[in-house]
């Protein structure tokens, strides 16, 4: 609680500041003596030091702020899907996620008119279009984040291997360019139970999310103009049995199906699995001593290529939003953009999550080749790539998750061997079929 | 002692009531009252993330739904399995543990505490914890069976369909065998003496003491523990979740994750409530069928009415 | 000679027996007190390191603040949160507890059955139907994060325990030295003090540590109806140590070890109490 002496200090200091300040950031966040802003924000390590700088904009403008909640993403989802049913929505900014955000309806503003064109036009294009739901822009992205392949690379110098892969195949051991080289690396790597050759995750949304990816990287898609299902197409059934073939071939671990990122991160960081999909946050702890075993040992390529050329890209962004509820709708905007701003980008760009300005990704390279990180300026130089060329997210529809839910179980029964793929797909397009239709797309 | 009439609140036929009041008041307002709105929205289509829908009636199309789906169904009778297995094991090693602990003397107090060590975790912490031990690459379970060479490693315990289920029912057990392990140790330490005394001197050995004195004693508190931990066995729902979220393909679906999902994730809170209302009444017929084994066992002791 | 040494062999075997079972109940907790005081890197590794390699109190100082890549987690307000939330509930619980225990257990009324049975049905509903109607409730009386909304759906959940627990001590005491009790000129509730209360403790005292751990360790409800620092408790801090990507093993297993610390002390020291009292032969004299 700020004292009035100490506001009036910070405004009048404000003048002098704000001189300075306006020509470094070329931005003005307004004043709001005294206002107290109510936010809800995820929590989690990661998401933790951009947090550290609140403090800055309190003396900037202020304004204080009452951080409701820290909580992790689903624990969140549940508190704001409570929020609505009771009608408790007092607070202004919430953290959100382009997978999420279709849920919420109206209860976050278009920040189309709200935040000024200026700085919306320093966002990265994809990035703002894959936070319009519906023609509105209800989120202010943050970070994205999409996945690469990172493999050991000893595993892929050693000259034992190259032959021995070389007669087993007929082609070279290089890092693979498509998925069907991944798998054939992965089944000639394993050697069950001690190291295995790939992972994936195995349940909810997560799962779902890598079998979409791999639909469209085949050439297929979830529905189509009518919001027909239409994953249950040979493009789907080669992308299930890709999962299929691997798990029963005994190339990644048997628990895969009850993993999730924390599982396949920690497991590759445990240096038992050579290739390994994943998001660039994981980046520096791969290659940080203290957490992982294969640290200085890890390559990465861009991610490969499924049978009709193209790059599988499931990727999505944290946000910001602000409710329709909101008070002081120009503090909450002040609020948004000073987390997104460039600054605050870089902060969040040092341990590897990847920014949505654009000027950033460019300061970000420089900043580590000058700390001599060569591995995290190749990690955003593919990554910025993958950003620009092969991201997309999954449809941006208010069933998405209730979707999500119906395929899951299903792709897990016929890895498991229950169902073939094909029976397993149909069943999850009928399923998916009356929620659509109950959520009146259909 | 004076012979005026009391006021009625100290009269003898309502003290009871009085007594019991603020008990009542509290499950009223905690259990009723939400639980009647539950009852409601279990005929609606509502959904959490549409308040208005709350006032949109559909009758028992929910419970329609739940009942023709084979799913549900699974999850139902999967859970009166887990509850069964579970209870009947707790009730046994908590047992066994009680007898053992009663009849060493020295250091008990301490044998006590570690006793009741796996009652101090959070169902969460629990849920983790068990996750991690079981996972099949970088688990300590896999890891120690391999060390020892009894196995070829990377068992699947928490994705096979056996041993998931063993794997979820292992948790629970080990976090609540301590409950029922010290209310049958109360019970021990409340047992009058003489009849053991008099056993003893007449020449019975420890099995017939144990049959026919001890174990008739101890069945009131066997039943109360069966009831509490019938009941409380739904906090099982926090390990379920964690440890395998009910999957993989719904192998290890109990009604409680299936109600969360479909409650809170797909937003559905009209049906889930429905989901809901029939666990209770599973709840209700094990609770029932306990209560009326208690008053029996009462009735044979000769206890008060 | 022989029967001696019999009893002597079925001594040890009934220790090693003991010593066995309390290592099954101890290992994996144990495993988690060990994590709490090495880095993650030792924790994952494959083959297992049982013994420490590099211990430390390193994920301590993180949770409280002294790292330097994380936010300071409020463990101590957390931790006031959960004592003031814990002790009141128990207290509370017990006193409901013993006053409806004693009604059940001394007095025959009208809807007795029905109201016993009333109580332990109340526990046969799962929270999760429970949750969002409470909130509901809750936010519309402004109880949501405050320590006394917790307190009084923790009371609550507890009564029915309590009561049944007590009730069934309380049956154990004959009525009959109540009542010799009033005979000599006290009031019932004198008697109660006098005579009921010394005799049950080891019920009172079991109900209380049961009540106390429920409540310290309840999560669920915790986390619907808490939002900051003002009521949040030790295990919904927990929750702040798992985020979308990754679980911090070593940075929750300290959180764990903050949180099992009290709640053994106390049961250590409430452990006597199970054993006062009830011992016929000392009481008819």
């Amino acid at each position: 609680m700020k004292t009035t002496i100490k506001t009036f200090l910070a405004a009048t200091a404000l003048t002098g500041m704000a001189a300075t300040s306006l020509a470094a950031a070329d931005v003005d966040y307004g004043t709001f003596d005294g206002y107290n802003l109510r936010v809800k924000l995820i929590g989690g390590a990661q998401y933790e030091p951009l947090y550290a700088r609140i403090s800055e904009w309190e003396e900037m403008t202020g304004a204080t702020v009452d951080v409701l909640s820290r909580k992790n993403h689903f624990e969140l989802d549940r508190e704001i899907k409570q929020d609505i049913a009771a009608g408790t929505l007092d607070w202004c900014v919430g953290s959100n996620h382009t997978s999420f955000a279709p849920q919420y309806g109206s209860i976050y503003i278009d920040l189309n008119g709200v935040i000024d064109e200026g700085t919306l036009a320093e966002f990265q294009p994809l990035a703002l279009q894959n936070s319009t739901v519906d023609g509105r822009l209800v989120q202010l992205p943050r970070h994205s984040d999409i996945s690469n392949l990172y493999y050991i690379k000893s595993m892929f110098e050693d000259a034992d291997n190259q032959a021995g892969f070389k007669a087993e195949y007929g082609y070279d051991l290089t890092p693979p360019e498509t998925w069907n080289q991944v798998k054939d690396q992965a089944m000639y790597f394993a050697d069950a139970p001690t190291f295995y050759g790939t992972q994936f995750v195995g349940k909810d949304e997560a799962i779902t999310g890598r079998f979409y990816e791999m639909l469209v990287a085949n050439g297929g898609a979830l529905f189509d103009d009518g919001w027909n299902p239409t994953f249950n197409s040979a493009a789907g059934v080669e992308a299930l049995n890709w999962f299929k073939d691997l798990y029963e071939a005994k190339a990644v671990p048997a628990g895969s199906l009850n993993y999730l990122w924390d599982d396949t991160g920690l497991g590759f960081a445990s240096g038992t699995v050579a290739l390994n999909l994943d998001w660039a946050g994981w980046a520096s702890f791969f290659n940080d001593p203290e957490n992982s075993k294969i640290a200085g040992d890890v390559g990465l390529v861009r991610a490969p290529k499924g049978s009709a050329g193209i790059r599988t890209g499931w990727s999505g962004s944290h946000t910001f939003s602000i409710t329709a509820t909101c008070d002081n709708t120009e503090a909450a905007a002040s609020f948004v953009t000073f987390l997104t701003s460039h600054d605050s980008q870089m902060v969040e760009a040092s341990s590897g999550l990847l920014p949505t300005r654009a000027k950033v990704w460019g300061d970000a390279k420089a900043q580590f080749a000058a700390d001599g990180n060569d591995f995290l300026v190749t990690v955003f130089e593919t990554y910025a790539v993958s950003m620009e060329e092969d991201a997309f997210t999954p449809p941006l529809i208010t069933p998405w998750i209730e979707v999500s839910n119906e395929i899951w179980p299903r792709l897990q029964a016929a890895i498991l061997g229950e169902m073939t793929a094909q029976e397993a797909l149909d069943e999850a397009a009928d399923a998916a079929r009356l929620v659509m239709e109950d959520a009146g797309y259909l | 002692m004076a012979n005026k009439r009391p006021p009625f609140w100290q009269r003898e036929k309502y003290t009871p009531y009085l007594l019991l009041l603020p008990a009542i008041l509290a499950i009223l307002f905690v259990v009723l009252f939400p639980l009647l709105f539950s009852l409601y929205t279990s005929f609606t289509g509502y959904r959490l993330i549409r308040p208005e829908t709350l006032w949109q009636w559909v009758g028992l199309r929910n419970y329609q739904r739940i009942f023709s789906n084979g799913d549900f169904w699974s999850a139902f009778g999967r859970t009166i399995l887990f509850l069964t297995i579970a209870l009947n094991l707790e009730l046994l090693l908590g047992l066994g543990i009680a007898l053992l602990i009663n009849k060493i003397t020295w250091g008990q107090r301490t044998l006590r505490t570690i006793m009741m060590f796996p009652m101090m975790f959070s169902p969460i912490l629990v849920g983790y914890q068990f996750k991690f031990v079981f996972n099949d690459n970088i688990g300590i379970l896999n890891n120690a069976l391999q060390a020892l060479g009894l196995s070829d490693g990377a068992i699947p315990w928490l994705v096979d369909k056996y041993l998931a289920n063993f794997a979820i029912i292992f948790a629970e057990v080990w976090m609540s065998t301590s409950v029922f392990a010290i209310l049958l140790l109360a019970g021990l330490f409340a047992m009058p003496r003489d009849p053991l005394e008099a056993a003893k001197v007449d020449g019975c050995n420890p099995w017939q003491v144990f049959r026919h004195i001890t174990l008739p004693f101890l069945m009131p508190f066997v039943f109360i523990a069966m009831t509490i931990r019938s009941l409380d066995v739904a906090r099982a729902y926090d390990i379920v979740d964690v440890m395998t979220g009910g999957g993989p393909a719904g192998r290890t679906e109990l009604l409680w994750t299936m109600i969360a999902r479909v409650g809170y994730d797909n937003a559905r809170m009209g049906q889930a409530n429905a989901m809901a209302y029939v666990s209770i009444f599973l709840s209700i017929a094990f609770t029932y069928y306990f209560f009326t084994k208690l008053l029996a066992a009462r009735k044979y002791m000769g206890g008060a009415e | 000679m022989r029967s001696v040494l019999r009893k002597r062999l079925g001594a040890i075997g009934l220790w090693i027996l003991t010593f066995l079972l309390m290592v099954i109940m101890c290992v994996p907790g144990l495993w988690v007190v060990l994590t709490a005081f090495r880095p993650n890197s030792e924790v994952l590794a494959k083959p297992a390191i049982w013994i420490p390699e590099n211990p430390g109190f390193g994920n301590f100082a993180k949770i409280f603040g002294f790292g330097a890549d994380q936010i300071a987690i409020p463990v101590t307000a957390y931790f006031m949160n959960s004592l003031i939330i814990a002790l009141t509930s128990t207290a509370i619980a017990l006193l409901i507890g013993m006053s409806g225990g004693y009604a059940f257990a001394r007095y025959r009324f009208r809807f007795k059955n029905g109201i016993f049975l009333g109580l332990m049905l109340s526990r046969t509903v799962p929270g999760i139907a429970l949750s969002l109607p409470i909130f509901i409730i809750w936010s519309k009386i402004g109880l949501i994060d405050a320590k006394l909304g917790l307190i009084i759906v923790y009371v609550a959940m507890n009564v029915p325990f309590t009561i049944w627990l007590i009730d069934g001590f309380f049956r154990q005491i004959p009525k009959e030295m109540s009542e010799a009790a009033q005979v000599d000129g006290c009031t019932r509730w004198q008697a109660f003090w006098k005579i009921e209360f010394p005799l049950a403790k080891s019920g009172i005292a079991s109900a209380g540590i049961f009540a106390f751990l429920t409540s310290w360790n309840e999560y669920a409800l915790a986390s619907n109806l808490t939002r900051s620092t003002d009521s949040k408790t030790l295990p919904v801090g927990l929750m702040d140590f798992t985020s979308q990507f990754t679980i911090d093993w070593a940075g929750m297993s300290a959180m764990a070890v903050i949180i099992i610390i009290p709640a053994l002390i106390l049961t250590f020291l409430v452990q006597k109490h199970l054993i006062a009292g009830l011992t016929f032969g000392g009481v008819k004299g």
